[in-house]
């Protein structure tokens, strides 16, 4: 117990080290790396998980998962939304948002979103998912994040074939530029209630959920008991899904005020893309990815780090952090060997998925409906179907 | 000697998927399966399962994040 609690101090520690060496660089970095911790800390202490929201609907009629990632996207549209709605006051066709995941809709949004759905279920863990699964010590999940990487260093070579065909006349359909703001978000809003009542239903054919049994608190005596308690409840129980969910569309929401959406796989292939050249093996120019927003392919430029980088890496230690402080780290190395190539291949799928959609399940769908775009939802369905494929999968690999 | 499955190691969502099919595959006669995890997951997932199969389901924690999982037949 107290050994978990000295431990995550040590990484927590470091976090602060280089949050202060990093500030002293570039304040870019620095706020960079503190989202990324949070992002990490949180999607650790809540097990968010992209693949089960989806899987588990099929798989069992479970809803749990695909309910916090509601609510987190119904918080993120409402703050979107306003964030929006100031920068472009005046609705005018043609003109986005600078930063909102509007990106070009078209075949690849729907291929991309199948690739992604299998790939998510065939790994056991979403883009998100095996990153900090990583950090808890789930080797498939190192194999998936090398599958991943790889995945998308094959989208950027097929990039320029799939930007002639499909999204340089791929529409950006904003909602706004139909319904004004305020309709646009109610729009949205209602679409992910209806979303939740399908999700109500789908639970109720499958029979009973029992509920997370209650974890028994011993009386408070003080607030000390009381500081204690709630030191347990942040550190070391996991958190109810919805509190993760709210609490990552509300990090989403400050990501923007600040900056941007939330998503990362752009940085992946930045790695991909400039690992790929070391051996000489980059792909060339790809051509108006500089142009679009989102997680979109980033070229290597050359540099080393920037400050998406910084996101990463804190994604990682922060739920190293996490399951550190909870006594969740362990390394978790699969018996059976079809689990590697499972891993790995689901992680290639999931790479060629985000890089032709351009974002997996946080990019391109978990900032991409709050920005009030279409391609997000269009993403989503053909997500769900992916994951159903993939689960007709995996019950037939033992 | 109840009988016990292993599962340690095993990615989402195969310690719930394998535990379902040891409980459907468990002999008449045999009460008791004892399932051996390291995936916290699955103690959301295996006791809804197990309680669609007739099971009822104890946690017991065995530290260093792994659980011991009982599962008696009502």
């Amino acid at each position: 117990m107290a050994t978990n609690a000295m431990r995550a101090l040590a990484a927590w520690a470091l976090a602060a080290v280089v949050f202060v060496w990093a500030h002293n660089h570039d304040t870019q970095f620095s706020m960079y790396w503190a989202f990324g911790l949070a992002f990490g800390f949180t999607l650790q202490r809540g097990r968010f998980c992209f693949a089960s929201a989806f899987r588990d609907l099929f798989l069992l009629g479970h809803g749990r998962n695909m309910k916090g990632v509601l609510l987190g996207m119904a918080v993120a549209s409402v703050g979107f939304g306003l964030v929006m709605s100031r920068q472009v006051g005046m609705i005018i066709e043609g003109i986005y948002p600078p930063a909102g995941n509007v990106v070009p809709l078209g075949v690849h949004t729907a291929l991309g979103g199948v690739l992604f759905g299998v790939g998510m279920v065939l790994a056991g863990g979403c883009a998100s998912g095996s990153l900090y699964r990583m950090s808890e010590g789930y080797v498939a999940s190192w194999v998936a994040f090398a599958g991943l990487m790889g995945g998308l260093l094959v989208a950027a070579y097929t990039w320029n074939w799939w930007w002639e065909t499909s999204i340089s006349t791929g529409p950006r359909l904003w909602l706004p530029h139909t319904l004004g703001h305020p309709g646009a978000l109610v729009v949205t809003l209602l679409a992910l209630a209806a979303a939740y009542i399908w999700v109500l239903r789908v639970e109720h054919r499958a029979g009973m959920v029992l509920p997370t049994p209650p974890v028994k608190s011993a009386t408070s005596t003080g607030v000390a008991d009381d500081l204690r308690a709630l030191g347990r409840t942040v550190f070391v129980r996991g958190w109810p899904v919805l509190t993760a969910g709210a609490v990552l569309g509300g990090l989403n929401v400050m990501l923007f005020t600040a900056q941007e959406p939330w998503g990362f796989t752009g940085e992946v292939s930045r790695w991909s893309i400039g690992l790929a050249g070391v051996f000489g093996a980059a792909p060339g120019p790809l051509t108006g990815a500089d142009q679009l927003p989102g997680c979109v392919f980033v070229p290597s430029d050359g540099t080393i780090f920037n400050h998406m980088t910084f996101l990463v890496i804190a994604m990682w230690l922060g739920s190293f952090a996490g399951a550190l402080g909870a006594g969740e780290f362990k390394l978790r190395v699969p018996k059976q060997p079809v689990r590697y190539a499972q891993s790995f291949g689901g992680g290639v799928l999931m790479g060629y998925g985000a890089g032709i959609a351009m974002g997996c399940t946080i990019g391109a769908f978990f900032s991409s409906i709050p920005s009030l775009a279409v391609n997000g939802w269009v993403f989503a369905i053909f997500l769900a179907l992916g994951a159903w494929i993939g689960t007709q999968a995996i019950s037939r690999i033992a | 000697m109840a009988q016990t499955l292993d599962v340690r190691g095993e990615i989402c969502p195969y310690p719930m998927m394998r535990t379902v099919s040891a409980l459907k595959k468990l002999p008449e006669g045999e009460k008791v399966l004892e399932v051996v995890t390291d995936h916290a997951p699955a103690l959301d997932t295996i006791p809804t399962q197990a309680a669609r199969l007739g099971f009822t389901t104890e946690v017991e924690e065995v530290g260093g994040s792994e659980w011991r999982i009982l599962l008696t037949r009502v």
